[in-house]
């Protein structure tokens, strides 16, 4: 939450929103603590470590990585990540042979379960308008350096499916406990923008 | 009252509200098929992008059967029907300018899409 | 519709710019306003591709010119308004209105 504002008077915006909040909970059409709950409940339990727990377990059981890239809805589903902007899961798994790079160029849809709520460079004009047309230029500028030898292969969300990259498990792992591989994994290697780093020795 | 309580929040939340449908329609494709993205520019909601409209891909998944968003832009009316996984190589769409070795996948609803 | 918000493959924007340990929220009312869909599509307002449509029919500048949740906040307008459940006079008049009394 940004308090950075609290002595400075509310924007036009602000002013906005409440008005509309106001009109809507006079007119008993909106609880406000509904929405209160709504904002704790993401900021507090929706986040990308969700997802970490799910590569991470697709790292260390082979049978439930093939059952989550045959159907990710339900493999996600056993881990108990399910639900709005991620009821219909695809997961696409990055090999030395292919790098995959999600996008929604239209909007912004992204797995909420699994990642939380996105960036504001996930949503932004040059992300969207770039990755479908220059991937491994956008990868570059994420500081990843793709071989022309892999293929660069980018999912556009225009529909109702929600896409998650499984990250390739880097070396000097092995020996790794599920919960400290789950550490490792980032949002952005989730989204296909990053790799995961091998740990620091 | 309002229909969205503090109580209801975590069941909503957690169930979510897929545009799946249960409704027993055939695909026009199947994995594997040659299609192309028609060229349709509506004045209304739709969601194939402009750089789709006139390529070339193959059919890679058949995810089932969805509400097509065009429609059920209405309020009104549901249309479900097969949305595909479709695979365009970066070529077909980007010309000699495409990155190197490069591919994109978009879900492609059923009234996207004739053979090619 | 072939909107501004149709950005694949689209040139001229310029680097993507990050920001680390992002919050979700940068400020309260974007909080709101992302509380304020859920109200408003549990209340049966609108549904999701609507609310999508009325972010595409923003006017080209303003879109690329507000941030995410300003866009969420203007399809909110729009509908609302079209659907008669909140006019624009009335939102104007409410917003004075706590203006005018100190703004907290």
């Amino acid at each position: 939450m940004a308090h950075d504002h609290q002595n400075a008077p509310p924007s036009e915006t602000a002013m906005r929103v409440k008005a509309l909040e106001t009109l809507l909970t006079e007119k008993g059409l909106v609880d406000p603590a509904a929405i209160d709950t709504l904002i704790e409940l993401y900021e507090t339990r929706v986040g990308p470590r969700n997802g970490a727990k799910v590569v991470a377990r697709a790292w260390t059981d082979p049978d439930y990585k093939e059952r989550l890239l045959k159907d990710g809805t339900a493999a996600i589903a056993e881990l108990g990540f399910s639900g709005v902007q991620g009821e219909d899961m695809v997961v696409v798994e990055n090999t030395d042979d292919v790098h995959n790079m999600v996008v929604c160029t239209l909007c912004s849809c992204y797995p909420w379960p699994t990642l939380g709520l996105p960036p504001i460079w996930y949503k932004s004009a040059p992300y969207r308008a770039r990755s479908v047309s220059d991937p491994r230029g956008v990868l570059k500028e994420f500081g990843v350096d793709l071989s022309e030898d892999a293929e660069i292969r980018v999912w556009d969300s225009n529909a109702e499916l929600r896409y998650l990259v499984l990250p390739q498990r880097p070396a000097g792992t092995e020996g790794m406990s599920e919960e400290q591989l789950a550490e490792l994994v980032t949002r952005d290697s989730m989204i296909g923008t990053a790799v995961v780093e091998a740990p620091a020795s | 009252m309002a229909a969205l309580t503090s109580e209801i929040v975590p069941g909503l939340v957690a169930g979510g509200a897929s545009c799946r449908m249960d409704a027993d329609v055939a695909p026009k494709f199947g994995v594997g098929d040659k299609v192309r993205a028609i060229n349709i520019n509506p004045i209304g909601h739709t969601r194939l992008p402009r750089y789709i409209r006139g390529k070339v891909g193959t059919v890679a998944r058949d995810h089932g059967v969805f509400a097509f968003p065009d429609t059920s832009v209405s309020g009104v009316h549901r249309d479900p029907q097969h949305v595909y996984s479709v695979r365009f190589e970066g070529e077909e769409l980007w010309g000699a300018d495409a990155n190197a070795n490069s591919s994109l996948y978009i879900d492609m609803f059923d009234n996207y899409l004739e053979s090619a | 519709m072939n909107g501004i918000h149709d950005l694949g493959g689209m040139h001229g924007f310029g680097p993507i710019e990050r920001e680390t340990d992002e919050p979700y929220f940068h400020d309260d009312w974007e909080g709101r306003v992302f509380g304020l869909f859920f109200a408003n599509f549990a209340a049966g307002h609108f549904n999701v591709d609507q609310f999508r449509h009325g972010i595409e029919r923003m006017a080209a500048a303003e879109y690329l010119s507000t941030s995410y949740y300003e866009h969420w906040l203007h399809s909110f307008e729009t509908l609302l308004s079209e659907k008669g459940i909140v006019t624009s006079e009335e939102l104007d008049r409410k917003q004075a209105e706590l203006s005018q009394a100190g703004g907290a």
